[in-house]
């Protein structure tokens, strides 16, 4: 075999071994693995490498004092205007005291509740709204205003809340809406849709959508023993919980999500 | 004046590829405190930049731009790094894939058993266009075209990098305990 042959054998079954091939190739290379014991042996070296890889020399989670490092910097280029990209390497023997610095910002500028909020949520609030959820159910009485009737509702919550929220109907879905209640969670009132199935109930919080850390897609966890699904929007976060199936409080959420999306995609009324 | 948008986009696309960032960063520069520097470096280039693009695949973006902080990095603190990876570049034009041809290859058993402490070293050791391809194939998991993208060299001659940084390891790992 020529130097270059066996180059492109060593290229062909690397490829192979790293998916990039397509059917034809995948082919070609499963060929040269069946008839060809030292392919195989490659292989095998390969296999063996990325395992010894994956043990050792894994991806690392960036240390803590580098995001807290970027989102100072990020609220920094706020305030004090664009910082050039080299302006902000650190000297090293200065870092405590810069450390300290920042920290001080933090605390005079912008003060530490918006970070905390920013780390913190979902995880934060969430409890409140399962606990709001739960209490509802044990009162008995899971809302304030009651009507099936999206236009009852929606300015019911209009009168309250100084907010637009968006009330859909969903009883084609088998959600028929129950009503409303104003749940507080961490200090803030926030609007709760209340939607039913058999004899379940469906909590909807829609909650202030200032952190960064609620998820694009809908995210299911269990809370409490509750199926609870958190969610963005555009302008949107949605907590929902209930104590349906997880399979159906999403399925929930996936009609709801569709109502919502006809109603805000709606052209502007001017 | 960075803009919301821009900011707010950075937290959503950018933030959760840190990690990555940091690892390949870690794998370039060969230790923790300057890995954080370019990083940093990089994640303040990629907020100015979100200003006026829109990025399709930010992981592969914020590496590649990762990637170039580091090597700026390197230019000015490891010049002589940069000078040997170019003698390797002219190597493995000439050479196979394999280096030892004429040896028998070790034994995958050998190179699963290598320990921490060899396998770190012998990633360390490897010339920076090799050690760059396979960090960002093994342990950033980047595509052969991501991997192109993001380096500025064509799709061969990642192959071939990428090849010859593994028939190195597996050599060096192989060989250590015999």
């Amino acid at each position: 075999m020529s130097e270059n042959e066996k180059q492109n054998r060593a290229l062909l079954l690397q490829a192979d071994f790293d998916q990039e091939l397509d059917a034809a190739g995948a082919v070609k290379a499963e060929r040269l693995l069946a008839g060809d014991a030292r392919a195989r042996e490659d292989r095998e070296r390969l296999d063996a490498l990325r395992r010894t890889l994956r043990r050792h020399a894994a991806r690392e989670a960036a240390p803590e004092t580098l995001r807290t490092r970027l989102l100072v910097q990020l609220e920094s280029s706020n305030g004090q205007g664009r910082i050039a990209a080299g302006y902000c390497r650190f000297a090293r023997p200065s870092w405590r005291v810069y450390a300290g610095s920042i920290v001080a910002t933090i605390v005079v500028t912008l003060g530490l509740q918006h970070l905390v909020e920013e780390l913190a949520a979902p995880d934060r609030f969430m409890p409140y709204v399962v606990t709001g959820h739960m209490r509802s159910q044990i009162s008995g009485q899971p809302v304030d205003v009651a009507s099936s009737d999206q236009h009852t509702v929606k300015p019911w919550l209009a009168s309250k809340l100084p907010l637009a929220v968006t009330v859909v109907d969903l009883a084609a879905e088998g959600f028929p809406l129950v009503g409303a209640r104003i749940d507080i969670v961490g200090a803030t009132p926030v609007p709760t849709l209340v939607y039913k199935r058999r004899e379940h109930l469906v909590s909807v919080a829609e909650l202030q959508p200032r952190s960064v850390n609620y998820p694009e897609v809908p995210a299911l966890r269990m809370m409490e023993g509750y199926p609870v699904v958190v969610w963005k929007e555009k302008h949107r976060t949605y907590a929902a919980i209930s104590d349906l199936p997880p399979a159906e409080l999403e399925a929930f959420v996936a009609a709801f999500r569709r109502a919502a999306s006809k109603i805000e995609s709606v052209p502007a009324r001017n | 004046m960075t803009s919301d948008d821009a900011r707010h986009r950075f937290t959503r696309a950018i933030m959760p590829h840190l990690d990555d960032a940091y690892s390949l960063a870690r794998w370039l520069t060969g230790n923790a405190t300057d890995a954080e520097d370019v990083v940093q470096d990089a994640c303040l280039r990629a907020l100015a930049a979100l200003e006026s693009a829109e990025v399709a695949h930010p992981r592969a973006w914020l590496l590649a731009i990762t990637r170039n902080v580091a090597f700026t990095w390197l230019a000015k603190n490891r010049p002589r790094d940069l000078v040997l990876a170019g003698g390797a570049e002219d190597a493995e034009t000439h050479d196979g894939a394999s280096p030892h041809c004429d040896e028998p290859s070790p034994e995958a058993a050998l190179i699963e058993a290598a320990d921490r402490r060899s396998v770190e070293a012998a990633i360390a050791a490897l010339p920076i266009p090799f050690r760059e391809a396979l960090v960002m194939r093994e342990v950033n998991g980047l595509s052969y075209r991501e991997i192109a993208d993001a380096t500025g060299a064509p799709i061969g001659t990642v192959m071939s990098r990428l090849a010859r940084a593994r028939a190195l390891l597996i050599d060096g790992l192989g060989r250590v305990s015999l």
